[in-house]
């Protein structure tokens, strides 16, 4: 799931018709105080990241004037958010709250099915308000073939004990708001809070949607707010995450996904999946230390594995290369080979000084086979286990730069 | 016996023509499965490797009174051969197809749930009985003897590639499988771990389970927890991979796509916890399968 920022989703939840408050980006101190005086209002200020909690980190600020807009801007531009940079602030009109709720759609994982989750109590964690006052809190299941009714909308507010004009603009923004995730193959969207202002009318405060890296194709008016393959990361890709990414993408034949590491000094290149995290923790257990980790997979022809290849190789520390599929059932070895071997040979590794242990079994194996040994790299088939070919792998590393030192 | 697939199993293939489905209809076919037909719109007419090729599901149900099948198409058309597939009878659909939006899965189970349909997957390697040289999806490979020979042990696995690899470990302890299932890498699937484990408890030819899981889902949970109201009473041997990601920031995916960590939900340690306490044979180095199959089953 991508993220959308949240100017993003405030723009795709107007363009329904769900009200929210009057937003302007600002990208300096300056720009956020050219807003506030021209709006002549107190102004919301948020750091315009990716991520959840921001009040909680002091990425929310409250400003009355120009100068004070200012210098909260500047302040919160230096601010880095749960691993992201702040490079951008929302300004936004500062709402007169008279009380705050929460809504939202997602998934429920384990019923299978969309759920809703709306609260009278907003503004606040809904893990722990399911756990503090269950009774104010509702979860509602969702027909994915029929949707959601505006009547079932209603019920879901008036049993929370919503009545009036406020229950009927509740209604008719969660109802707006479910046909939005549903036509943006919305993972998430949430608004927290939605708030009912002193004037009696329901606006969505604040919203996170994030939208299925999956179903990114049906949706090309998404382009460029969200970030693919940022759903599999806790911060921002690194440049050669970014790199990987662009080698992945080059071609649509097998699958690989990359993720650096602190430290390390084991490259390291591994089946798809399953056979990553147990090649990764057979490592761990015989005391290696992987510098990344990279899932291939599927049948990725020779330019990817060659790049992938040269990647893994280019973070600086890495003074070995491990790789190590489980006994596949169509990728093929030799093309894995011919990859690995070219990335080897244009970089001038010498395995002899440079310990390369690859274990991998499957299509086309006795050819791998030949690649392999043939440019003096370490190769073990079906006759030893992952967890040997780990144990290997790290006495090799232990071996070579004993000698080196 | 094996569970899910035997001498009346007849096989359709959607998306017979594609290319990752042509080399599955001949690695199947060399391996001896029998298939009974292919759909693929507007290719009717043609044949894949021998197999006739029709537009839709009911007519391949009309002419050859197929009962399942493997579903090999675009992920954004998976949808919609699945409920084709249900809408003619079909009673088990294995969906090979990864990178389906999570709105057409959700929609995609439960319509199989309404009909009581079961599916396999999606983003599944597929299921092998090698008794029967019955071969669902590209598991095995062109090479299935390698990994996976017939005997007493099921086999089921988050992860397409485990399910080779630890059917490879129970060939080396010196057993052999009575049925291999990639239950696909997806937090959303058809059939999960313990609805397996009732169908393995059933089959009088499967005398033990070894499962292989990764992080994220409840699935190990939901299998402790069936094991422990008794409903599993064979020996269960559990492998959970993944033990480094809880020393991972949380929201970190590595693995399947279902293999994320929020909280103590998912958690490897949590997993074998809950395994170990219904009785399960939780192994924490994947090389001490070997003894510890050869350990219990000699036992029984």
């Amino acid at each position: 799931m991508g993220k959308l920022l949240e100017h993003h989703s405030k723009r795709i939840i107007k363009q329904h018709n769900v009200p929210v408050p009057l937003n302007w980006v600002a990208s300096t101190g300056q720009e956020a105080a050219e807003i506030t005086k021209q709006f002549g209002k107190r102004v919301v200020l948020k750091a315009l990241v990716p991520v959840g909690k921001r009040g909680k980190h002091g990425a929310i600020q409250f400003a009355s004037t120009a100068e004070e807009a200012e210098a909260l801007t500047n302040q919160l531009l230096g601010m880095t958010v749960r691993y992201f940079p702040v490079d951008q602030v929302l300004v936004e009109e500062c709402l007169d709250i008279a009380e705050e709720w929460y809504v939202s759609i997602t998934l429920d994982r384990n019923k299978q099915l969309p759920v809703i989750i709306a609260a009278t109590e907003g503004g606040v964690e809904v893990e722990e308000l399911v756990k503090r006052q269950p009774d104010r809190i509702r979860m509602v299941h969702v027909d994915p073939f029929t949707g959601l009714q505006p009547y079932q909308a209603k019920e879901i507010w008036s049993d929370l004990g919503l009545t009036g004009k406020a229950l009927v603009q509740a209604s008719d923004i969660l109802f707006k708001l479910y046909d939005v995730c549903v036509n943006y193959d919305c993972d998430i969207l949430e608004i927290n809070p939605l708030v009912l202002t002193r004037t009696g009318e329901v606006v969505a405060a604040a919203s996170v949607m994030g939208v299925d890296d999956a179903a990114a194709s049906r949706h090309p008016e998404l382009k460029g707010m969200v970030e693919v393959g940022g759903e599999r990361s806790w911060r921002p890709l690194t440049e050669l995450e970014k790199q990987m990414v662009a080698v992945n993408d080059a071609d649509y034949r097998g699958t690989a996904r990359y993720t650096e590491m602190d430290g390390g000094d084991i490259g390291f290149m591994c089946g798809g999946g399953g056979g990553s995290l147990l090649c990764f923790d057979a490592l761990l257990k015989h005391g290696g230390s992987p510098a990344n980790y990279t899932e291939t997979g599927g049948n990725p022809p020779e330019e990817k594995v060659y790049g992938l290849t040269k990647g893994i190789l280019s973070k600086p520390g890495v003074k070995g290369l491990f790789v190590a599929h489980n006994i596949t059932n169509n990728t093929q070895i030799d093309v894995m080979a011919r990859g690995i071997v070219k990335a080897i040979q244009e970089i001038g590794i010498d395995p002899q000084k440079f310990p390369v242990v690859v274990r991998e079994a499957g299509v086309n194996d006795e050819e791998g086979k030949r690649i392999f040994e043939a440019a003096n790299i370490t190769y073990f088939g079906d006759d030893v286990t992952i967890e040997t070919a780990a144990r290997l792998m790290v006495e090799r590393m232990k071996e070579v730069y004993a000698c080196q030192s | 016996m094996s569970i899910l697939v035997g001498p009346d199993t007849r096989i359709v293939v959607q998306g017979i023509t594609g290319r990752e489905a042509q080399m599955v209809v001949k690695h199947s076919l060399d391996y001896g499965t029998s298939l009974s037909a292919g759909v693929t719109p507007g290719k009717k007419g043609q044949s894949v490797h021998g197999i006739p090729v029709y537009d839709t599901v009911k007519e391949a149900v009309l002419q050859h009174g197929v009962n399942t099948s493997l579903v090999v198409v675009p992920p954004l058309f998976v949808l919609d051969a699945v409920l084709e597939a249900i809408a003619h009878g079909i009673r088990l659909i294995v969906v090979t197809s990864e990178n389906i939006p999570q709105m057409d899965t959700v929609k995609m189970l439960a319509a199989a749930r309404q009909a009581g349909v079961r599916i396999i997957g999606p983003n599944t390697v597929g299921l092998i009985s090698p008794k029967h040289r019955i071969k669902l999806g590209s598991i095995g490979g062109d090479n299935p003897e390698r990994c996976f020979v017939p005997g007493s042990i099921g086999v089921i696995s988050r992860s397409g590639g485990m399910t080779a690899e630890t059917s490879w470990m129970i060939k080396r302890a010196g057993f052999g499988v009575s049925t291999s299932i990639g239950i696909g890498g997806d937090a959303l699937i058809g059939s999960n771990i313990a609805q397996l484990l009732e169908l393995f408890e059933s089959d009088p030819e499967t005398s033990a389970v070894v499962t292989f899981s990764e992080p994220g889902t409840a699935f190990e949970e939901g299998a402790a927890e069936f094991v422990k109201q008794g409903k599993f009473t064979k020996p269960l041997i559990s492998y959970i991979a993944g033990r480094f990601t809880e020393q991972m920031p949380e929201g970190t995916v590595f693995g399947h796509a279902g293999a994320m960590i929020s909280g103590e939900f998912g958690r490897p340690s949590v997993k074998m916890r809950k395994l170990r306490e219904a009785g399960a044979h939780v192994i924490d180095h994947y090389d001490d399968m070997i003894d510890v199959l050869q350990r219990t089953l000699r036992l029984n």
